[in-house]
Formats: structure tokens, C-alpha cells, sequence
């Protein structure tokens, strides 16, 4: 399964609901999946993508989608600690994992050795996880997820492709519209 | 009113309802009244980086939130502050236990609380130290009026001058 195909489906499903996404080829690939008000890309702060989407699902009652990445939740794990701490019913926490860090040089993380990300969400109690190698089983766990209660914590296997040119994303601008289609309602 | 009802009264005048935090007993007078007030939104995070990011999350959405912490703490926030809430624009008050000053009996602690000002400065960020309650309200208020305006992370200082401190 590839990073960018997956990236489409959930948009195919996202409707009005906001995404989060982590750094690098994460953001870049939403960004060309599809631009939307209601995409909050996150340009450094790695680790801090399921944080910020936590925060905001304690906030507005919509379904809220974290897409995060292995290496990056690998730096911040005490993130699937505090969803499981504060059970918010409508996060959804998709982990792109490579089992490497990309980016880097293509090292491999600690997915790739043996730690399992379905099962530390488990044991911080987060009740709805799962594990897809391929685009139909994502599909449809992603779906399920949208429409049922969570919080939701879904590892998708995904294999690396050529990079897509950067995403001329601007933070500041990125901030005032997302937040702006919060306010405007 | 002392000064931790101080800080809940702005907290409130500023609707800032969602706060994210690391817990620390020199403030735990601060928190624990906030925790007890259905007003709040009181998130435990597991480390301070991880609080910021949840109170930009709030922000976000359009719920205005602050962040506790201890100032060692805040060595492990600085990222988050320098490429998350200085390049998107978040304003996030921070209020800090300044560690390192006047009574600190811990060795461990003064390095971190000594640098804590000087790294708000190299950063840009706006930082106000509470020494007493005198004209704290108006200091407060201020700081919090100021964030919002800057958007920008506002810290303020608390320090065991202040609180009272924790006893060795």
C-alpha cells in the first residue's frame, strides 16, 4: 500500500472533517492529495501529531483524523498514553509505518525490530486499533472508524515511494484558515 | 484573593478553558483548582512538549488554552515552542515554576531554571517573572491581553518567592 493512494481514500471519506498530518511526505502528499481549509499540516514539531490532534478533539465535538507516522509517534509515545488517559470518543489516530525513518536515509525504526504501535495503543486502553496491510482493509476500518465511536488508533503497513515535491505550505496561513473555518460556524 | 486564585479569575476573563500541564507542586495550589473547577478542561500530558502540542490543538479549533509547567520542563518544550507555535502564530500563555532562585535546594535544578529567561529571550518570546502578589493581576492580564495580540507564547514566571516553594 502507498502513502499517497491511502492519503486519497481518506479523503474520498473525510467530508468536512479536519485532518491533521505529521511532518514530511505526510504533509506534502495530503497537500496534493487535496488542499482543504481543513487540513492542518504540520511542518516540524516531529512527535507532536497526534498531540495536536488530541487537543483539538477535547475541543469541537467533530470527528478529528491524526495522520501520523512510526518514527514520529516513536518519539513522542507518551502521546497514545494520554488518548488512552482522556478516551476522547471522536479521534482517530491513522500511523503511516514504513518501519523506517524515511527521511533520513531510510533507517530502520523500531517498528521494524519488533515494537508493535496496535499493541502499545492497546495497552493504554484505547479499545478500537488494528493493523491493515492493504488499501481495502484500511478502507474499511477507516469508514467504520468515522462513523463509530473511539478513540480509534489504526497502524497502516505502507511501503515508500519517490518523494512529491515539497508542499508550499505557510504555518501562519495554515493556522488562520483552519481555525477561521472553526469560528465561522 | 492569592495568587492562584489571581490566575484562575484570568484564566476565566480570557476564556481560556483547556489547560494542558505536567504536574509540579509549586503549583499544584494553581492546578488543583483548576481541576476541581468544571469550567476546565485539566489534561495531564506525559511530558511538556506534548502539552504544548495539545493546547495548540485546542487553540486550533478556536478554544483558547495555557500551559503549566515546572522550568526543567521547559527544556524539553523548546522545539515545540520554536517550530510549532512561533512559525504557525499560537498563543499559548505558559505559566512556568521558575526553578534556580532565591531557596532552591536542589542542585539538579538550577542549570535549567537559570536558563530558562535567557532562551525565552533567544527565542523572542515575551517573559514576565512574579516575584509577589503586588500589581500580579495587572501583570497577568496584561501578559494574557499581550498573547493574544502578539499571537505569540506568552511565559510567565512563577517563582518560589512567589509560592512559597517546594521544601527541601
Amino acid at each position: 500500500m502507498l502513502r499517497f493512494e491511502a492519503t486519497q481514500m481518506i479523503l474520498r471519506h473525510i467530508g468536512d472533517r479536519p485532518i491533521v498530518s505529521n511532518l514530511g511526505p505526510t504533509t506534502d502528499e495530503l497537500w496534493h492529495a487535496g488542499h482543504r481549509d481543513r487540513n492542518f499540516y504540520t511542518y516540524g514539531n516531529m512527535g507532536l501529531c497526534s498531540s495536536i490532534a488530541l487537543g483539538m478533539a477535547l475541543s469541537t465535538p467533530e470527528k478529528v483524523v491524526s495522520l501520523d507516522g512510526d518514527g514520529s509517534l516513536l518519539m513522542n509515545l507518551g502521546a497514545i498514553a494520554s488518548i488512552g488517559r482522556e478516551q476522547p470518543k471522536n479521534l482517530v489516530v491513522v500511523v503511516w509505518d514504513n518501519e523506517q525513518w524515511g527521511q533520513t536515509g531510510h533507517q530502520t525504526s523500531h517498528t521494524g525490530l519488533g515494537t508493535d504501535l496496535e499493541k502499545v495503543a492497546q495497552s493504554c486502553s484505547i479499545g478500537h486499533t488494528a493493523t491493515v496491510r492493504d488499501l481495502e482493509s484500511l478502507e474499511s476500518v477507516f469508514c467504520q472508524a468515522l462513523e463509530e465511536d473511539g478513540p480509534w488508533f489504526i497502524v497502516a503497513k505502507i511501503d515508500e515511494a519517490e518523494y512529491m515535491p515539497v508542499a508550499p505550505i505557510e504555518p501562519e496561513m495554515t493556522l488562520y484558515r483552519f481555525r477561521n473555518s472553526f469560528l465561522k460556524q | 484573593m492569592n495568587w492562584a486564585e489571581t490566575i484562575v479569575d484570568l484564566l476565566k476573563k480570557w476564556n481560556t478553558s483547556l489547560i494542558a500541564y505536567v504536574p509540579d507542586i509549586s503549583i499544584h495550589r494553581v492546578t488543583s483548582l483548576i481541576e476541581a473547577d468544571p469550567y476546565f478542561h485539566l489534561v495531564s500530558a506525559t511530558r511538556e512538549e506534548e502539552a504544548i502540542g495539545i493546547a495548540a490543538g485546542a487553540y486550533a479549533v478556536g478554544r483558547n488554552s495555557a500551559v503549566f509547567m515546572q522550568s526543567s520542563g521547559f527544556g524539553n518544550s523548546v522545539n515545540a515552542l520554536a517550530s510549532l507555535c512561533i512559525p504557525a502564530r499560537v498563543p499559548i500563555p505558559l505559566f512556568i515554576n521558575l526553578r534556580g532562585g532565591p531557596g532552591e535546594f536542589n542542585i539538579a535544578q538550577v542549570a535549567m531554571g537559570r536558563t530558562t529567561r535567557p532562551i525565552l529571550d533567544l527565542l523572542g518570546l515575551v517573559h514576565f517573572t512574579l516575584e509577589d502578589e503586588y500589581k500580579m493581576d495587572k501583570i497577568v492580564d496584561g501578559a494574557l491581553k499581550l498573547c493574544h495580540a502578539n499571537r505569540q507564547p506568552v511565559a510567565i514566571c512563577l517563582t518560589q518567592l512567589l509560592h512559597g516553594g517546594k521544601l527541601a
